[in-house]
């Protein structure tokens, strides 16, 4: 389960890569490693020199130095641990300088093995290095060769626990190297050389010694006079057993001002305010120092002022991955928590129970039936009744992404795997679907209802609508954009979590408010609040996934109250009925309205009738129960 | 009294007797409930609309909580209506009508069925109403 948790909080991080320019294909990317993340855990550690050269499978016994099996720089040994207590030993035969690395795969291949490793020095005996959880469960051990000789490797069950015919590991045995990763640029070991960046932007790199004097990198950046920033680096909360360090020095490259280890866990942070204009940096290093295992990190330096929407209210805490969240009809906050594999329902006074078991949710909202639509990575969009029941409800889009119900109780959906904007009727009917690779970025997102009913999307950095059958560029920014929402009057509340804060922009996309909070730390979903009547009103939450809250934001700030959401019926069931049974009342566009909603033949009929009670949860409770409406085509 | 006095007063006396056997409370008819029972060739029936026409009908009402119906009147003698929910053989529906004893002169007719999936049924064949006491 661990592996889950790794991969998710590097999903849900911000973008290793530049963050503010999200690379093409990142919502699916990102949805597709949900999707595989059960099956195969992706590699978060620096690669080994080489693919294997070779295959060598182990030859028992080999429990110790004396029978140990040999392998060579660049190949896989492989072998299985079997029983419990097995040990497999491995000689290879190293040069002094060399920074070695033995890399268990076993979770990652699917193996119940939860390995250890450990490197022997030549004299049989001294201990060197020792390693249970890197990548997920499986080990690795980086370690600089002081001397030439035959070296020897354990490996054995964490505790001697477990083992069997199935505990199968392949151990890559090989040397480490740094490849360039992230925005930094080697060599940046010194202040002289230091890779600039901007007060507010993320940058990424990865420590790794190339030689035996290890591997530190400086940044530099312009730091104003009177202001405050935070420096934070990410490495173990994105899942690595680490232990990064960062220091800030003055502009002569040499002052210590600041330093930190473990501020955030294992990562450090640190606040520092500025007194005088100049370049400042930050080191980043490894507490292990030279010859631990190689690790990307992000580094974050955010200046820290107040917005209107600070200081924030944390609402919910002790969530796994809370990504998408709805705000029901009494005014409970409904959260997905992803690796949880459930929806949270949080209350007004914060308590926090199951409210359903959906796999992976991603987003959600609720329909014209009062029911929660989630989607989740399994590509299923479930409808989720008022009791928690859970079912398969719309099972033709393949990677669905994030959903929107629009006034007239129609579904809108992304699907990350084609890029598609996509229509479905409120009974999960596929109704059209539109190729948005003309928006550019990483296509439809995250998704909203504007002003209009019309939908808007986050496509990486900008937000776009569709009016009438175009698409149109509404708001412009230069960082990742989330799930937003709107006011009543149209106004926009972004959540940018590389820069750790949200923006308030202005229906036309002008800004109205950067920063509107800086509380949040990475925000990725916002919605409005809604009273005990279902209204929306001027309270704006958050979903803060890295850290597992949810969040609120200084509610005096919040000029408007939340644009309405969900279905809005646009006449009784009586209205309704009167015009089937031969009235007037009703519109040819409502009829031709009710005929979509139901059997799409051409006329209003008793089978729309009926569509349109299911709608508005107006069926007898017994056929409610009997009627679900059919699979989407 | 001569005859032709003795004539007028039995007219009139006749006269009374017809217009009390209009009156519910007494004479020869009695306000009561009439149902409708449905027959189906199908079992996955999930609204119907339908109309009932003959002597007057005060009221209708579904049968139970299971189903749900809208009326309309077109005048006093013909009722359409929609049931929703879970329709099956049996009576479906009520009648509320000043005389019972007529059930014989209504006629009641499916107009059109859609399963519960909303789709409309294409042929009516096998669908019955009938209004008995």
């Amino acid at each position: 389960m661990r592996s889950w948790f790794l991969v998710l909080v590097a999903l849900l991080a911000p973008a290793p890569a530049p963050a503010q320019t999200p690379t093409a294909g990142s919502w699916r990317e990102a949805v597709e490693r949900l999707r595989d993340a059960s099956v195969r855990p992706a590699r978060r550690s620096a690669p080994v020199a080489a693919i294997a050269t070779s295959i060598v499978d182990e030859s028992e016994p080999n429990d110790s130095v004396r029978t140990a099996d040999s392998v060579a720089l660049g190949d896989q040994a492989r072998g299985v641990v079997n029983p419990a207590n097995d040990v497999d030993t491995w000689f290879v035969d190293l040069t002094a300088g060399q920074f070695f690395s033995a890399d268990v795969d076993a979770q990652e291949l699917g193996s119940p093995l939860d390995a250890t490793l450990v490197l022997i020095a030549p004299d049989g005996e001294t201990v060197l290095a020792f390693n249970d959880d890197f990548d997920g469960f499986d080990s690795r051990i980086s370690f600089r060769i002081p001397a030439s000789g035959r070296y020897f490797v354990l490996i054995s069950s964490f505790g001697r626990l477990q083992g069997g015919p199935t505990a199968r590991y392949a151990l890559n045995v090989g040397t480490v190297t740094c490849a360039a990763v992230g925005t930094e640029r080697e060599p940046n070991d010194a202040p002289a050389t230091a890779t600039r960046f901007a007060v507010g932007e993320s940058v990424t790199g990865q420590l790794c010694s190339q030689n035996a004097g290890g591997d530190v990198d400086y940044w530099a950046f312009t730091g104003e006079a009177g202001t405050t920033i935070d420096v934070r680096v990410d490495a173990a909360s994105a899942g690595l057993l680490v232990d990064p360090f960062a220091a800030l020095f003055a502009p002569d490259g040499t002052t210590r001002l600041m330093f930190n280890d473990d501020g955030n866990g294992a990562d450090p942070r640190f606040q520092f305010s500025i007194v005088t204009t100049g370049t400042y940096y930050v080191r980043v290093s490894d507490v292990m120092g030279n010859g631990s295992n190689p690790f990307p990190y992000t580094l974050h330096v955010r200046p820290i002022v107040p917005g209107p929407g600070d200081p924030i209210t944390v609402r919910a805490d002790g969530l796994l991955i809370p990504l998408g969240l709805a705000v029901g009809s009494t005014g409970d906050l409904f959260v997905g928590d992803v690796v949880a594999n459930r929806v949270a329902r949080v209350s007004a006074q914060g308590v926090v129970t199951t409210f359903a078991e959906v796999p992976n949710p991603l987003g959600m909202a609720f329909d014209a039936a009062g029911d929660l639509l989630v989607a989740s990575v399994d590509g299923a969009v479930y409808r989720v009744t008022p009791q928690g029941v859970a079912t398969r409800f719309i099972t033709d889009a393949v990677l669905p992404f994030w959903i929107a119900v629009a006034p007239d109780g129609r579904i809108w959906l992304t699907d990350v795997f084609d890029r598609t904007l996509r229509r479905y009727s409120s009974t999960g009917q596929i109704e059209l679907r539109l190729d948005a690779i003309v928006v550019g970025g990483s296509g439809p997102g995250p998704l909203a209802i504007g002003p209009s009913g019309e939908p808007y999307f986050s496509q990486g950095t900008e937000i776009w609508r569709l009016a009438g059958d175009e698409f149109q560029r509404v708001v412009t920014d230069g960082a990742l954009i989330w799930a937003f929402a709107f006011d009543v009057a149209g106004n926009i509340y972004v959540p940018s979590p590389t820069l750790g804060r949200i923006k308030l922009f202005s229906p036309t996309g002008a800004v109205l408010a950067d920063t509107f909070a800086i509380g949040p730390d990475a925000p990725q979903a916002v919605a409005f609040g809604r009273d005990g009547t279902g209204a929306t009103v001027a309270r704006v939450f958050a979903t803060e996934p890295r850290i597992g809250r949810v969040i609120e934001v200084n509610p005096t700030a919040v000029a408007l109250p939340g644009l309405p959401v969900g279905f809005t019926a646009p006449f009784t069931p009586e209205a309704a009925a009167a015009a089937l049974l031969g009235g007037a009342g009703l519109s040819a566009v409502d009829r031709q309205f009710l005929d979509e909603l139901g059997n799409r033949n051409g006329r209003f009929d008793v089978g729309d009738f009926q569509a349109y009670l299911r709608t508005l949860n107006g069926l007898p409770v017994a056929a409610a129960v009997q009627q679900r409406p059919r699979s989407a085509p | 009294m001569n005859s032709t006095r003795w004539v007028l007063a039995m007219i009139a006396v006749l006269s009374l007797g017809v217009a009390c056997s209009n009156d519910a409370t007494g004479g020869d008819t009695q306000a009561g409930t009439l149902t409708v029972r449905l027959t189906t060739p199908h079992a996955d029936d999930g609204a119907m609309t339908f109309t009932v026409s003959g002597p007057p009908i005060d009221a209708a009402a579904a049968i139970n909580a299971s189903l749900r119906l809208f009326t309309r009147r077109e005048g006093d003698s013909t009722v359409v209506g929609a049931v929703v929910g879970a329709l099956a053989d049996g009576v479906v529906i009520t009648l509320h009508v000043p005389d019972v004893g007529a059930a014989a002169r209504y006629t009641a007719t499916v107009l059109e069925v859609a399963d519960r999936q909303d789709a409309l049924r294409t042929s009516l064949a096998g669908y019955a109403l009938t209004v008995a006491p």
